[in-house]
Order: structure tokens, then sequence, then C-alpha cells
């Protein structure tokens, strides 16, 4: 007995490292979904995308470019439905939480004014589940960004600065990522929607001393305050699509 | 652009304020109201029940004003409605010395607002081509025709005149389809025909608030020639119109001689209709404009590039909350419009309502002023409470006890209203605040007006439980101009639907006189031209309802009277 107990160790220490049968089977609708999607051949590519994100359902990759799959055919409320569906087996699912909340806001730019406000609001309902199942610097940051989409007058500026602060916080604790310089720049424009404009650009000021290139942050600063705040509140227009697009973040790893 | 360049060479010479030269404005307004004699306000419906608070938000209209020579005497006159139960609308008769006097009762034409009506809107038009102006009161309920029997007294000829079916009409225009000499109604109704003042059904509201297929649509009424109209809206093909109707305009969008329409609607897509020219129209929505979302409010038409194509101006939501850009339909002349409000500069109108092109400069180009502002109250926000209820999951919207009471708070309120200078290169600059017309009232109708006979254009704006307010035009260094009075004979008496085109120094405008375009408000049916610096009119064309054309010679700097088939009248 005890000469297999080596082979039986080392074949347990590979099986938790490697891919599970499932993810392996994922990784592999994902490819052939993707492969699809790039030759426009939607049907098998989004049917391909829905089966790699139904075996990998927290995987934020394969359902961020389903989404951009969706987006480009314009069948928003296919991911919803898939997502709806897909979230009564995965409840505690938070990538899955946050990929719900952006299928909503996939749609916004194609639906009338007060349909928008309604998706903006279950999208809002759909990041806050994610941040209370998980915390993780994408939720507390598509949370903390998607308040501030709001018009003053709902006074949720200060929740969404609240979530980008603690992003700060977790990033500041990580390996430095290009894409953490979103954090800066959605922060300020937070403090400038509670008129802290001193303190909106000490925070742009130290995101651009992180970031030397950030164009959005050189934006910022350059701006005269009433210019500037036109600037951010175009920003906020709901008729403009909003890029939830992660691809940047496994590009360069979480 | 001679003209053009002469007014930046005499801002930069002459030192005008900057503001002023950097605009290339010289267009400047009084508040003349009291002045003028009116001294009157409009006040909202009271209604009366569970809903009743509800009810007065979603019908927050009603003040309308209508511009007619009711008289003849060569003065134009005001109609301005109120919509309380038991409050007179007002007739204001112009004294020919900048002042007013309310002659509505001796007229016999105060009333229309008892216990189960209220007056949204009016119009004048002569139904009859006796060559005096009738007026029709449009209400939420059935409507008053007063035939005008001279001598400064109307008769209310409703009764016989066919025009008897209950609906919730909030807009209407006379122009005559079926080019048979004789001018139609064309009624926008926002709810469908359920009397909300004995309200049996709470379910009266949008069924969607992007979309809803619930509301009045529009009905026509054909002018039979003998003092009657007969309902004639399915068969001319506007029957299918669900839509909650705000406004709507017509105008010959495809230069075919024929009189079409556009429908402004709230909650959901406006409408294109094009005319056959036998008496029913065809929609060409998908085409011409696209479907919409918005809520749109206003309808007006004109040449706002002089290309010879009829444009569309359409009013929607701007605010903080909503960002639905008015729309400047733009006629590409091959039966599209291009939405360019945002590329030209009237985007942004805040809570939109009437909306009136006029050059108010006489430099050829036409301008724009716009109405806004829902409701201005208490310091809080209806919004903060309205939200909830929109974003609950399922909630019935048509149900009026589903929506909260506004009490005292505004909405969208105190927004200054915006005047759009047509700068001639196709774009236009906001000049309210220069030109002394950002005020911050409940707008609502907006009537263009010449009530002094200078040439100059001047503006009755109309607003929601609130006094209207009489803009004189006292703009310096102004163009030339021209105002004609249109006498149809073959062709409708009052020529609605005749296209003027003017030709000055390199310089070639057209008009089309209307029956009532705009949210809530009649301008003028003397069609005015500003022609800059020219000191002659080197042609000018007049195509006829009939299909009459003919050519005409006229001074500057005057009003000319022209009768179809007649000429110039001396």
């Amino acid at each position: 007995m005890n000469k297999w107990l080596p082979w039986l160790v080392s074949i347990l220490v590979l099986a938790a490292s490697a891919p599970s049968i499932g993810e392996v089977a994922a990784e592999a609708a994902f490819r052939q979904g993707m492969t699809a999607v790039q030759s426009n051949d939607f049907a098998s590519g989004l049917h391909y995308l829905e089966l790699a994100i139904t075996d990998d359902p927290d995987n934020l990759r394969y359902a961020s470019e389903y989404r951009q799959a969706i987006i480009r055919r314009k069948e928003f409320d296919r991911s919803i439905e898939f997502f709806e569906k897909l979230l009564i087996s995965n409840p505690s699912s938070a990538n899955l939480h946050l990929n719900y909340g952006f299928a909503y806001v996939d749609k916004i730019p194609v639906v009338g004014s007060i349909t928008q406000v309604i998706l903006a609001n279950t999208a809002l309902g759909e990041f806050t589940k994610a941040v209370d199942l998980q915390p993780t610097w994408i939720a507390l940051y598509t949370r903390g960004e998607s308040y501030l989409f709001w018009p003053r007058i709902f006074g949720k500026a200060p929740l969404g600065v609240a979530d980008l602060e603690r992003a700060l916080v977790i990033q500041q604790k990580s390996t430095k990522k290009s894409y953490f310089a979103r954090v800066y720049v959605a922060l300020g424009d937070g403090y400038c929607k509670m008129d802290l404009p001193d303190k909106a650009r000490s925070t742009w000021q130290e995101g651009l001393r992180q970031f030397p290139d950030n164009l959005e942050l050189k934006d910022r600063l350059s701006l005269p305050m009433d210019d500037l705040l036109k600037h951010i509140e175009n920003g906020f227009d709901p008729n403009k699509r909003v890029d939830t697009d992660l691809r940047a973040i496994w590009s360069e790893g979480q | 652009m001679p003209y053009r360049g002469a007014l930046i060479l005499g801002c930069l010479v002459i030192s005008y304020p900057v503001a002023w030269c950097a605009t290339g404005s010289t267009v400047r307004f009084e508040d003349v109201t009291t002045q003028a004699g009116i001294n009157i306000r409009h006040h909202l419906r009271t209604y009366h029940g569970k809903s009743a608070d509800v009810l007065r938000m979603f019908t927050g209209g009603g003040a309308a004003v209508a511009v007619g020579d009711y008289d003849n005497d060569g003065y134009e006159d005001l109609f301005i409605t109120d919509s309380e139960e038991g409050q007179p609308n007002h007739l204001f008769h112009n004294n020919h010395d900048g002042t007013f006097t309310d002659v509505a009762t001796e007229a016999g034409v105060a009333g229309g607002n008892d216990a189960l009506n209220i007056v949204s809107d009016a119009i004048w038009f002569d139904y009859d081509n006796d060559g005096r102006l009738d007026l029709l009161v449009a209400r939420f309920g059935t409507p008053l025709l007063y035939h005008n029997e001279g001598h400064g007294r109307f008769k209310d000829v409703t009764a016989g005149s066919g025009l008897n079916e209950f609906g919730n009409t909030i807009a209407v225009i006379a122009f005559d389809f079926d080019n048979d000499g004789y001018l139609d109604l064309l009624f926008g109704n926002y709810f469908q025909p359920v009397n909300l003042l004995d309200l049996k059904n709470p379910h009266v509201l949008p069924n969607n608030l992007d979309d809803a297929t619930n509301g009045g649509g529009v009905t026509l009424w054909r002018n039979t020639g003998k003092g009657t109209f007969e309902e004639v809206t399915a068969k001319a093909g506007l029957g299918k119109v669900t839509g909650w109707t705000l406004d709507v305009g017509h105008g010959d969008f495809n230069n075919d001689g024929l009189q079409d329409i556009y429908l402004a609607c709230d909650f959901g897509t406006d409408h294109v209709f094009l005319n056959n020219g036998d008496g029913t129209f065809r929609e060409v929505t998908e085409k011409a404009t696209g479907w919409d979302t918005k809520k749109g409010m206003n309808v007006d038409v004109a040449d706002y590039n002089n290309d010879g194509w009829l444009d569309i101006y359409v009013t929607n939501i701007y605010d903080d909350y909503m960002k639905e850009c008015a729309m400047l339909w733009q006629n590409m002349g091959d039966g599209t419009f291009t939405d360019v409000s945002a590329e030209v500069g009237v985007c942004d109108t805040g809570w939109g309502w009437a909306a009136k092109f006029g050059d108010f400069d006489n430099d050829g180009w036409q301008d724009l002023f716009v109405a806004n502002g829902l409701r201005s109250a208490g310091p809080d926000n209806y919004l903060t409470i309205l939200l909830p209820m929109i974003t609950r999951p399922g909630l019935d919207f048509t149900d009026v006890n589903n929506w909260p009471d506004i009490g005292n708070r505004s909405w969208s309120g105190f927004q200054k209203k915006r005047f759009f200078h047509n700068r001639g290169d196709g774009t236009f600059s906001e000049v309210a605040a220069e030109a002394g017309i950002n005020n911050d009232r409940d707008g609502r109708g907006i009537g263009v007006i010449d009530f002094d006979n200078d040439g100059r254009l001047d503006l009755v704006q109309t607003n929601a439980d609130q006094a209207p307010i009489v803009y004189h035009n006292v703009s310096v260094n102004v163009g030339n101009w021209i105002e004609l009075k249109l006498i149809g004979t073959k062709s409708n008496r009052d020529g609605i639907g005749a296209r003027v085109q003017v030709q000055t120094a390199g310089l070639t405008q057209i008009r089309e006189l209307d029956g009532g375009n705009g949210y809530a408000g009649e301008s003028s049916r003397r069609l005015h031209f500003g022609i800059g610096t020219a000191s002659k009119i080197d042609r000018l064309q007049i195509r006829w309802p009939s299909g009459r054309n003919e050519q005409f010679e006229v001074p500057i700097d005057s009003i000319s009277s022209i009768e179809e088939g007649r000429g110039v009248l001396r």
C-alpha cells in the first residue's frame, strides 16, 4: 500500500491544479464560439459561447466576449434571458450577476429614455448582488461607476464614490494594472458630482502620477471647471454606449 | 451673404456689446404684457376624487394662444384660453396703440370650461369662406365652433356643425387636405375618448412610457362646404394611429402641391403621412424619419436652411434625467429626413413645448423660439418619488392610482426659454438671455404676431397656471421685410397651404401659410419675410392650394394683401 502512496499524492496534486473536465469542455466551447463569431457565424457562435458560460458561469472572459458578440448582433434580449435563466441554477455566482447587469447596460442605448431608467436600475440591482457576494475590484468599480450615471437629483454620487474608494484600496494592495487608472478617473468624476472639485483634481493628479500616459486624466486636468463639468456629464449620456468589454482585465490578469 | 457681412462689420465698428457680436444677433424683446393690458393668468383644471392630483399633472396644459385679425381692421388680435371650470377664455382686441382689450364676453366666446369639458387649444379659420375668421375651441370634451357674425359678435354653431364627437383633443389645425376650397380640421387627441372629469376606469394612462399604444390618436374632419363637418379619419387612412398625440402639423413635405402631415406623439413614435391627392394619406414614417421612442411635443414646419424643402422641428424632453434631443428633421428632398438638431445647435430645449420659427431680425434666415418647463412649484422634486414607481417591476402604468401625487413638488420647472438665432450658415446660436426672452415660466404655447405692424415679429407665450407674456420686438438694425395677407378665391379664403417663394439679392426663401402648426399656438395669418439689406423683391411667386401659380410685385417694408386671381389689393 505504501509504495502506491507517492503516486496517489502526485495524482491528487495534478488533479487539483489541472482544469476540470467541465472547464476543459467550457474552454473548447468558448474557442469554437469565438471562431464562429469571428467568421460572422453568430448562430453557432452565440450557441457555443452560451455552452461555455453554462459550464463555467463565473468566467468573466467568456461572458464578456459573449456580450460583445450580442452587441454586434443587437440581440440584447437574448443575453438578458440567458443570464436570467443561468442565475436560477447559479445564484451565488458574483460574476454572473455582474454580467447579467452588464447585459442590461448593453441594451440601454437602444431603448427609450424611460426604459433606460428601468434598465439602469435593474443593472444596479445586479451589481449590488455581485458586490454582496464578492466585493472584488471589478464589482466595486462597476457599481461605483454605475451610480455616477444617475442624475444628481437622486443623490447616488456619494454611494458611487464610496464604492470607488474601496476599489482604490484594493488596487493599491495589488500589482499595478493599466486599467486601474479608470478608478482615478471615475473617482474624480464622482467628487465633481459631489461638488468637491479640489478633491477631484487631486485624485486625477494622483492618478496621473501613477499612469502618466492616461489621456482621460490629462483631459480632465486640462479643462477649466465649467467645461470640465460639461465634459463629465456628457460622458454620462445614456444614449452613448458604455464600454463593457472586460478584455483588458484578463489581458493583464486580475 | 452681403447682409451678414455688413452685420459683422457693424459689430466691429459700432462696438455693440461683445456677446451681441459673437453671435451676430441683434434681436431684442421687451416684456410689455402689463402695458398691453394682458392682465390675466391661466388656471389648470381642478379635478376631484382620489386621482385628482395625478390627472391634474397629466393634463397640465390648456394654455393656448391663437393670433388672428377677426374684425379685419388690419391689426391682429389674440384669443387666449383658460382651463379651469368657470374661468373665461379671453379675446383681446388690438386697439392699434400697443394695447388690447378683452372683449370675449361681449363677443360670445368666453365660455367653454364647464363641468365636463376642459379648454385645451384654439384656432382661427374661415370655415365658410365668408372673409371673416371663425373660431374653433378644442377641448378635452367636445369642441366648440363659433361663427364670426361680423361686428365683433360670434355665434356658437357647434350643434349643427357635426363636430359633436367627444375626444381628449390637445391640438387642432385647419388645412384643406382634399383641396376642395374648404378648410378641414385635424384634431390631435391625447387620451382615449374617456371623460377624465367623470372617470369610471382608472386605467387611462400610457401603457408604456416609451412606446405607448393606448392614446387618442387623431381625428380628421372634412368640411362639407355646407357649414358642417364629417369625420373621415379611417377613410383618409389615419385611423390606425393610437399614440398619445400632443401636436399635429402640416406642410407640403415633398413639393407635390399637396398638404402632408406630421404627428408628434408623447410616450412613443411620431408619424409622417403623405397626401395621396385623393382624400387619403399614406404613412411613410419608416422611410421618412424612422420610428422613435421620444416624447414628441410640438410640430413646426419651415425651410430653416433656405434650400427649398420644408423642414420640421419637434420638441422632446431634454433634462438631467432624460436626454431626448429635440428633432430638427432636415428634409433631404428624397422622401427622407435627417435629424440634425445636435449638429446645428437646437437639441437642448429642456422640457420642450411649443417652438416656432420666425425671422425675428429680418435677415432672411428663420430663427426659433422654444417654450419649455413642466411644473415650477416647491423645492422638492417629483422625480425622487416617481423613480421608485417607474422602476417597480410589473407595475401597471395605466392605473392612475399607481402614480404618486405630485403635491407641491416641482418637475422640470423654472426652465429658461431658448431662442435659437439662425446664423445663416446652417447652425444656430442660443441667445435667449441676450434677447431678453429667457423667462422661466412653465411655457406652453407660442403665437408669433406683428401686433404693431412694424415688420418686426413679436411673440406671445402662454404658460400653464401662470400669466402669459407678450414680448415686443424692439430689435435694432434689423433688415427689410414684407408681410403678405393672402386671400384665396378658388382656394380656401384664408390661403392656408399656399406656398410663397421670394427671391431677393441671391437669396430664395419659401414659406407656407399654416393653419395652427405648433403646440397650443396659432401664429399670424400674414406671411412674414425678412429680406436683409435687399431694397426690392426680385421675384414673388405664389402657388395657391388650388394649383394656380401667380407672380406679383409688392413694395418692401410694408404689408400687402394679395387675392388669388386678382393680384395685390391697393
